[in-house]
């Protein structure tokens, strides 16, 4: 297992107001890994941009622990609070790289010198300064713009600028807060490559804030989904693809489910005979096809009528999902499902309840 | 063309250039306290601004001690009406450069007079800079020092330029304030020699000095700003 790189451990941060408290991360337990692209998606005022930023204490929590590369950040013992002194801070933020929905670049300094600011307390001589700050212009495709302004530059441009200046000190994280969320769709791409390209090739860990799913779909390995200041789903992106438990997770995810399951509300598909049962089918690369529901039939005698399917790229592979209503006997379907899960096909049964209670919600 | 100027002018070539209660002198007068107590008062107001800032509740060292010091003084500052000011702080100006009359003497009331308004300037320039800027610099890493300089002024700098050149301006008025009541200078001329002595043309020459002067500093300040300014394209 690699090692846990990120510790937040029972991390609440509660602002006050005027009048009222607001308690903005509850409880929040995360265990980044070494080499992870954690993404973490939720609503708008669900905690996130919050959450993440006690990582590197630009807000600090009202309780819990905080331990990043293997430092002690932030502890809280009852009334007791243990914060790393400022200097260190520093220099342990210089190790957790940051990018933000609009830049934040200095526009007042030119590309280079924007970058050159990250590394003023480096160590390093002004001509060491200046030849790393061009190196990493060209890792992120911008050297030839080194003088130009950030304001003449687009949104992607101005990212990527961002993105040297949050790897100038050779940082093991990289904390992206909706880093692509003010951006095109082409651009998002591009940046999002490039964080996964750095993942690969530097080991970098990637936080990914994001509320766009797609993000997340294209190269997170690990997701967690919060709202109301708590995480209340979490695990490998597949498991979540295929297994969200939480409503809501459902919504972000999509992975087709909540859309077969309101089709399937909307049109009382729900409704079976007692031969009858609807399971979602998932498929992992290879694809799930006619000949497999066929050989249902010829080999059990188990019909398989497909109401939706649903093909979405995660990480570089397609993931398929299929519902299905299968009718057989239940010798039959128990064969079937043994089948099916011998062809690596991960297969979820759907309650008949959960076709129902939506009705009457809507009653 | 001169002769046609001392028939229409006759109170002001009467001035005459040098000497007491000539224009040079006046000019001279007026730029020596616009400039003196420019120094003074702004390095007075920048501080306050400055303080006002970084220890405001989302500063970068709040300090709500420190803020209401700062925020009580520049608000009681403001609130004495300059002409007022000028004879409540005599004493003190007396007790600082020893006479409470004249050019020199001027500059202390002229100081206090204008901090408090170039502070609320400054800070509000200095407030225009994004809290989201400010976090990317903590993000790698900025001291304190970083912050105040590279991210605070150096980001707001076109706009604090822009807010020089308004209080400079609003400065100018009041020497000429300060003018009227002896200390030198175009107001000084406006009044005394002319708004007194019923030579209009000696007024209507000092208002016409003042307001080039007004023109220039306006000028000068709109390039500056526009030469610090990279926040958008162009
Ligand atoms: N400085 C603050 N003072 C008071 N309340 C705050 C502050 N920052 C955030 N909050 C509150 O905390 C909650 C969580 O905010 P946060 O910015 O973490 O949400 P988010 O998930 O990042 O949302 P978004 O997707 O809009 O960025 C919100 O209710 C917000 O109003
Ligand atoms: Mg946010």
């Amino acid at each position: 297992m690699a090692e846990e790189i990120i510790k937040l451990d029972d991390v609440s941060v509660t602002f006050q107001q005027k009048d009222k408290q607001v308690a903005a991360v509850k409880q929040v337990t995360l265990h980044v890994e070494q080499g992870d692209i954690y993404g973490i998606v939720g609503y708008s005022g669900a905690g996130k941009s919050t959450l993440v930023r006690v990582i590197n204490l630009l807000q600090i929590p009202t309780a819990g622990r905080v331990e990043v590369n293997g430092k002690l950040l932030y502890q809280a013992d009852g009334q007791q609070k243990k914060l790393i002194a400022a200097k260190s801070l520093r220099s342990e933020r210089r190790k957790i790289g940051m990018i933000f929905q609009h830049f934040n670049l200095l526009n007042e300094q030119t590309i280079i010198d924007n970058v050159a600011f990250a590394l003023k307390h480096s160590g390093l001589k002004e001509k060491q300064i200046e030849e790393k700050s061009h190196k990493l212009l060209k890792l992120v495709g911008l050297d030839s713009r080194a003088t130009s302004y950030p304001s003449q530059l687009s949104g992607g441009q101005q990212q990527r600028v961002a993105i040297a200046r949050a790897l100038a000190n050779d940082p093991e994280i990289l904390i992206s807060d909706e880093g692509t969320s003010a951006l095109d769709p082409k651009n998002t791409i591009q940046i999002l490559d490039l964080l996964k390209d750095l993942n690969q090739k530097l080991g970098l860990t990637v936080v990914l804030i994001t509320h766009e799913m797609d993000a997340v779909k294209r190269i997170a390995n690990k997701v967690a989904v919060m709202d109301g200041g708590r995480i209340i789903e979490r695990g490998n992106l597949l498991d979540i693809f295929t297994h969200a438990k939480q409503q809501l997770t459902r919504e972000f995810i999509g992975g087709g489910s909540l859309k077969a399951i309101s089709i399937l509300k909307k049109y009382q598909l729900g409704k079976l005979s007692a031969d009858e049962r609807i399971i979602q089918l998932t498929y992992v690369g290879n694809s799930v096809s006619e000949p497999i529901l066929v050989k249902l039939y010829r080999d059990f005698n188990v019909e398989a009528n497909i109401i939706y399917s649903n093909i979405e790229v995660l990480r570089g592979t397609p993931v398929g999902t299929l519902f299905v209503i299968i009718k057989g006997t239940s010798a039959g379907r128990i064969q079937a499902l043994d089948y099916l899960q011998k062809q690596e096909v991960i297969i979820t049964e759907i309650a008949e309840d959960e076709l129902q209670e939506g009705e009457t919600d809507n009653g | 063309m001169a002769d046609l100027f001392a028939k229409y002018f006759p109170n002001v070539v009467y001035q005459g250039w040098t000497g007491d209660g000539g224009w040079l002198p006046a000019i001279g007068e007026t730029l020596y306290m616009t400039f003196w107590s420019a120094i003074f008062g702004g390095v007075l107001g920048l501080i306050f601004g400055i303080g006002l800032v970084l220890t405001d509740e989302d500063g970068i060292a709040p300090n709500h001690t420190l803020f209401s010091i700062f925020d009580k003084v520049v608000s009681l500052f403001r609130a004495i009406p300059f002409i007022i000011l000028l004879a409540f702080i005599a004493p003190f100006t007396k007790l600082l450069v020893g006479t409470q009359i004249g050019t020199t003497a001027a500059l202390v009331p002229l100081s206090l007079g204008v901090f408090p308004f170039y502070a609320r300037q400054v800070q509000v320039a200095l407030k225009s800079v994004d809290h989201g800027i400010i976090e990317a610099a903590q993000s790698v890493g900025a001291t304190f020092f970083d912050l105040v300089f590279d991210v605070y002024l150096r980001e707001s700098r076109s706009e604090l330029i822009r807010v020089t050149t308004v209080t400079l301006i609003s400065l100018i008025g009041l020497t000429a304030m300060a003018g009227a009541i002896g200390a030198g200078g175009l107001g000084n001329m406006a009044i005394a020699y002319g708004y007194n002595r019923f030579a209009n043309d000696t007024t209507f020459m000092a208002t016409l000095l003042v307001l080039v002067l007004v023109m220039i500093v306006q000028l000068v300040g709109d390039v500056l700003a526009k030469a610090f300014n990279h926040k958008t394209a162009g």
